[in-house]
This record gives structure tokens, C-alpha cells and sequence, in this order.
């Protein structure tokens, strides 16, 4: 084994023990636990929040009710094998969603989400700050499997995935037919499985 | 294309929430039956759980992690509407009134009793709290064993640098010999200074949590020994029985 491979084996295993103790210590409902599930979780949610809502308000109430559904369900969320950083981000993305559609203004939502989408720059202009932060390695991944997709299939994805459009939502949005939109998605969360595998068990 | 082909083309499509409402509630409806689609869904989930974070974090305003912190550690206290409120005073009078045994005197009497209980209750939850946040953000842990007559016991000292305090747990040591008493010493640049006494009982741990001397010199260590219970002296005379350096 070489010395580089040593070194990120040994970082996983940290981040294994330093998560299982995380878990432990909320279920024992530790605050210090859940200040630091905050300190590292919250600048992602709020990310995800704000990218779909658009609404820096909005977005926080949204990471506030993620993590009270966390802190009073933390038994089975601790016991989930997804990790507690999916769990809150799939939270957060559902919630933010559901909220969205609430407002009944998607395909303004859509055409926001769209613009944002090639707002994103690119991993490699990140600042020095932001790349030392818990997590920017998986963003950066996610970031460049999104880009490698062709652009109508990475429109598709942030429509459906990040702006919670239905694919007949999509489809009248873009102005295409609902199975040319089904294709569009198949295709490219196929490549985005395949894509994401090598982080798919990343621990934060 | 059969029923179930058409649940597996669109797993990914459930999975991400992009089927329209019919159809949503037709697959949701299915993998309460269908185990196969189910762990498939599991799967793609699983497969795509670090998808949101393709949208990158953002800057957290000063003070919503500790507000988001306190709001879920102590959220407040609800108090019941009016419409609510009324028909239970109602009920509490007509109890009040068939029982007809009920006495004023003696129910406020009840009442002050049980809020001075609350209020004990309260405080000791805050200096359990206050000692936990102490061993917590400890730096340094320091111990020591110590026997006496016979028996085995230590001494644990959790120095908190931030706060400038420690906790320091004496156990499992037997009642200190008549007229003598557990002393706990700071050891300083300028000398020893005398700090509190330990109350030692086998069957639990004796807690202290301390300032550091108000006399500002900086603390080297930490020493215990049996002193007599009536000695004011400003130095340690007993028999020293730990002694402890940062």
C-alpha cells in the first residue's frame, strides 16, 4: 500500500469513528454533539435550501425544521445506515421542495434554477477557504459529474432534482414532449450513479 | 410493456421525486407491495444521496447555529389558547366543589412546595450541566491513584483552559479519620494555595468544580492531602497522598 493511499485510509477510518461517536453521543442527546452536527452540516443545507427557494429566510427555516426532525427523531435517523448528513440533506431537499410547490411558482423556480445551475463555477476556481472546508471534496465531485453530463440532460436533472419538477412540469417548461424528458432523466441519473460510485460512501 | 416493467423504468424517476402526482401515488402504492422495487429504490437513493450537495454551501449568518442550537435544546414553552385553558379551570372548579374537602391553605402550601422542589430540581440540572461543560471542553486530564488504609480510590482532574476552571473528582476512598479532611491543594508559581475540602464517600465520586486562585499566579499542579479538620495553615502539613503537574 502506498503512503498516499495509507493516508486516506487512515482519514476514513477517523471519519468512521469520529461519526458512530457522533451518532452516540446525539442519541445520548449530547447538545455538543448536535453543535457540531450544525457547525458541519449547516452551510450545506442552507446551500441546498436557498439553491431551490431562492429565499435566504426561507432557507433557514427550512435547515431549522431538518434538524428539529433530526433531534426528535434521532433514535431511528442514528440507527439509518445513509449517514447524517444524507439523511439532512435529503431532509432539507424535501422540505425545500415541498415548499416551493406550496408557493405554486415553479416554472419561476425553474427558470432561477436553470440560470443558477451555470452560476456554479467550476471546482477548480474554488477558493483556497472553501476547499479546506468538511465536504467541498464531495461537492467538487458531484460538481464535475454534473458537468460532464451533455447540457439539455443536466437541465433536465436540475429541473426535476433541485427545482422539484414533475416531468409533465418539465416537459411544458422546456417546451419538449413528457418522453422525451423521461429519456432525458433515465439517461442521466444512469451516468450519475455511475459517476457518484466513488463517493457514494463517503463519510463527511 | 408489462404493469411491473413500467414501475422498473420508472424507479429512478420515484426515487427522485419526478413523477407526477398519479403516477407518484400508483409507485408509492407499489413498493408497499413490491419488495424487489423497494430495495431497488433504496439503492438509487442510496446511489444519489450526495447529489444536493452539486449546489455549493453557503456562508452561515452570525448566530443562527447557536439560535438553531438553542431552539431545538430548549424550545419554548407553549402556552395552552384560551379555549383551552377555560374548560379545564372549569373542570378543576367542579372538582373542587364536589369534593368539598378541598383546602385553600393547604394546596398553596402544596404549591410553594412543589415550585421550591421545581426550582431545586432547576438548579441542580444547571450545575450538573455546568459540570459536564467543564470535563466536556477539557484540555488537559490528569489522575492519580491513591490508597487509603487499604483501600483503592484516585484522584481525576479535568482542566478546562478556555473557562480557566476545573473539575476534580476524588473517588473511591473511605470517610477521611476523624478530625482529619481531605484538602485539596493548587500548586502556583508563588506557592501552595489552599482550596476546597472533599467530602469522600466510598459509595460515590466527590465532585468539585473550581475557579483558579484569585490570587492570579499561574497554576502548575495540583496536590491532596489529610490535613486536620480544624488546621487554617496556609500550607499543606498532612500526609500528602496525590500530587499532580500540569
Amino acid at each position: 500500500m502506498n503512503a498516499s493511499k495509507h493516508v486516506n485510509s487512515t482519514a476514513r477510518i477517523l471519519r468512521i469513528v469520529r461519526e458512530e461517536s457522533l451518532r452516540q453521543r446525539l442519541r445520548a442527546r449530547d447538545e455538543q454533539a448536535l453543535v457540531e452536527l450544525i457547525d458541519q452540516a449547516l452551510p450545506w443545507m442552507l446551500g441546498v435550501a436557498e439553491g431551490i427557494l431562492h429565499d435566504v429566510a426561507e432557507a433557514e427555516e427550512v435547515a431549522m425544521d431538518a434538524f428539529r426532525k433530526l433531534w426528535d427523531r434521532i433514535e431511528t435517523v442514528a440507527d439509518n445506515g445513509s449517514g447524517l448528513m444524507p439523511w439532512l440533506l435529503r431532509a432539507t431537499r424535501n422540505r425545500a421542495i415541498d415548499r416551493l410547490r406550496a408557493r405554486a411558482r415553479r416554472i419561476d423556480g425553474a427558470a432561477a434554477a436553470a440560470v443558477d445551475l451555470d452560476e456554479i463555477p467550476g471546482v477548480d476556481a474554488a477558493p483556497v477557504d472553501e476547499a479546506g472546508m468538511p465536504g467541498w471534496p464531495v461537492h467538487g465531485a458531484v460538481h464535475r459529474a454534473l458537468y460532464d453530463l451533455p447540457e439539455d440532460q443536466r437541465i433536465a436533472v436540475r429541473l426535476a432534482f433541485f427545482a422539484g419538477l414533475t416531468h409533465s412540469e418539465i416537459a411544458e417548461s422546456l417546451g419538449i414532449p413528457v418522453g422525451t424528458v423521461k429519456s432525458r432523466l433515465r439517461i442521466a441519473f444512469d451516468k450519475l450513479r455511475v459517476s457518484l460510485a466513488p463517493i457514494r460512501d463517503w463519510i463527511l | 410493456m408489462s404493469t411491473h416493467d413500467w414501475f422498473i423504468e420508472h424507479r429512478t424517476a420515484f426515487a427522485t421525486g419526478a413523477l407526477d402526482g398519479t403516477e407518484r401515488e400508483s409507485f408509492a402504492e407499489h413498493v408497499t407491495r413490491c419488495a424487489e422495487c423497494r430495495e431497488a429504490v433504496d439503492v438509487i437513493e442510496q446511489e444519489l444521496r450526495w447529489l444536493p450537495m452539486g449546489l455549493r454551501a453557503v456562508a452561515v449568518r452570525p448566530g443562527l447555529r447557536a439560535s438553531i442550537a438553542r431552539a431545538l435544546v430548549d424550545p419554548p414553552v407553549i402556552t395552552p389558547k384560551r379555549g383551552i385553558r377555560m374548560p379545564l379551570a372549569l373542570a378543576a372548579t367542579f372538582f373542587i366543589a364536589v369534593a368539598g374537602v378541598y383546602d385553600a391553605a393547604g394546596a398553596r402550601s402544596d404549591l410553594t412546595r412543589v415550585r421550591a422542589d421545581a426550582q431545586a430540581r432547576v438548579a441542580e440540572v444547571a450545575r450538573l450541566r455546568d459540570t459536564i461543560s467543564v470535563m466536556r471542553q477539557a484540555s488537559r486530564v490528569l489522575q492519580a491513584a491513591i490508597s487509603v488504609d487499604g483501600r483503592n480510590g484516585g484522584l481525576l482532574i479535568f482542566a478546562d483552559n478556555s473557562s480557566h476552571r476545573w473539575n476534580v473528582v476524588m473517588h473511591g476512598l473511605p470517610a477521611a479519620p476523624t478530625g482529619q479532611a481531605y484538602q485539596f491543594w493548587f500548586i502556583t508559581v508563588d506557592g501552595m494555595v489552599r482550596s476546597v475540602t472533599l467530602s469522600a464517600d466510598p459509595a460515590r465520586p466527590a465532585f468539585a468544580t473550581l475557579e483558579m486562585p484569585p490570587t492570579g499566579a499561574a497554576v502548575m499542579g495540583a496536590s491532596l492531602t489529610l490535613e486536620s479538620s480544624d488546621a487554617r495553615s496556609p500550607e499543606p502539613r498532612g500526609r500528602e497522598l496525590a500530587h499532580l503537574m500540569l
